[in-house]
């Protein structure tokens, strides 16, 4: 894709990512439910989290999101959800991954609502655990569309992202 | 081409789950509420033995929920988690999907019908 950037570089991106991707998930947690359904929600900080799979690789995108979950968990002071995101994180971290290299880089936007699908499984697997019932797969129907319409959405936004970024680049 | 895939895949994901809320219909024709958490059973109600509505408040040292029960329905009306996602849902009577507070791991879930208690053991 790209040359990897290493370094002071690689350090500074990563901690810009996290910000960016920090405050955004910061900003959307003000915005009041949509749905009764639990785990609804756009997501738009995995924007960054797209964009850091398939520009920064693999290993640097789960360093930004492990930091973004943990630090977002922190801050919005609901240290209980941090074991919902982080199970829907890295289930999505792991499709994002198995989707690089076959999607080229105008499909980018295609990966996200597949990896939203599975981060909202995830999620729901983690709160089964939790709540120690099949009950909560229930909301799965729910949870698939809406992951398919936010998905949508941030691919789209990360998409225009890359080709901007790489505008810049030029 | 991989594309195509993909997408095919998205649809039958959405078809599915639209097919699987269109099903998801029906009420137990004798709602028995189980309120647990971490899998653990606190309250086991019988919804349609209730007679005058009553509240309890359901305590543990991450905060608590105030579970209001009237006869054939039950809902969390006030807790003190940040998101209020269990206090939105409102009334449940019946139905595959449960209350949740995942804040607080607690569950209202509504049982009824064939298993569980029958009118006679209530």
């Amino acid at each position: 894709m790209e040359r990897p950037v290493k370094g002071a570089g690689r350090t500074t991106r990563l901690a810009l990512l996290t910000a960016i991707a920090l405050t955004i998930f910061l900003a959307e947690a003000q915005i009041p439910a949509l749905t009764t359904v639990p785990g609804v929600k756009l997501g738009l900080a995995n924007i960054a989290t797209v964009y850091a799979v398939f520009v920064m690789g693999p290993g640097d995108a789960l360093l930004v999101l492990s930091a973004r979950v943990f630090l977002g968990a922190v801050f919005s002071g609901q240290m209980m959800t941090l074991i919902y995101s982080a199970a829907g994180g890295v289930l999505s971290w792991c499709v994002l991954c198995l989707l690089r290299k076959p999607l080229t880089r105008e499909q980018i936007w295609l990966a996200s609502p597949v990896a939203a699908i599975f981060h909202n499984l995830g999620q729901l697997l983690a709160a089964a655990a939790v709540l120690r019932s099949w009950s909560v797969m229930a909301w799965l129907p729910y949870l698939v569309l809406a992951a398919i319409l936010a998905g949508l959405f941030t691919g789209v936004a990360a998409q225009a992202l890359i080709k901007r970024l790489d505008q810049i680049q030029k | 081409m991989k594309v195509k895939v993909i997408t095919a895949l998205l649809l039958a994901a959405a078809a599915a789950s639209a097919a699987a809320l269109l099903l998801q219909r029906g009420g137990a024709p004798s709602p028995t509420a189980r309120i647990t958490r971490d899998g653990v059973l606190l309250e086991e109600i019988a919804l349609d033995q209730v007679g005058q509505p009553y509240t309890l408040t359901l305590e543990e040292e991450g905060g608590s929920n105030t579970v209001q029960v009237e006869k054939g329905r039950i809902r969390v009306s006030e807790a003190d988690c940040p998101d209020q996602i269990c206090v939105n849902q409102g009334w449940i009577s019946g139905g595959a999907v449960p209350i949740v507070c995942l804040p607080h791991r607690l569950m209202i879930e509504i049982v009824g019908g064939g298993g569980g208690l029958d009118g006679a053991a209530g």
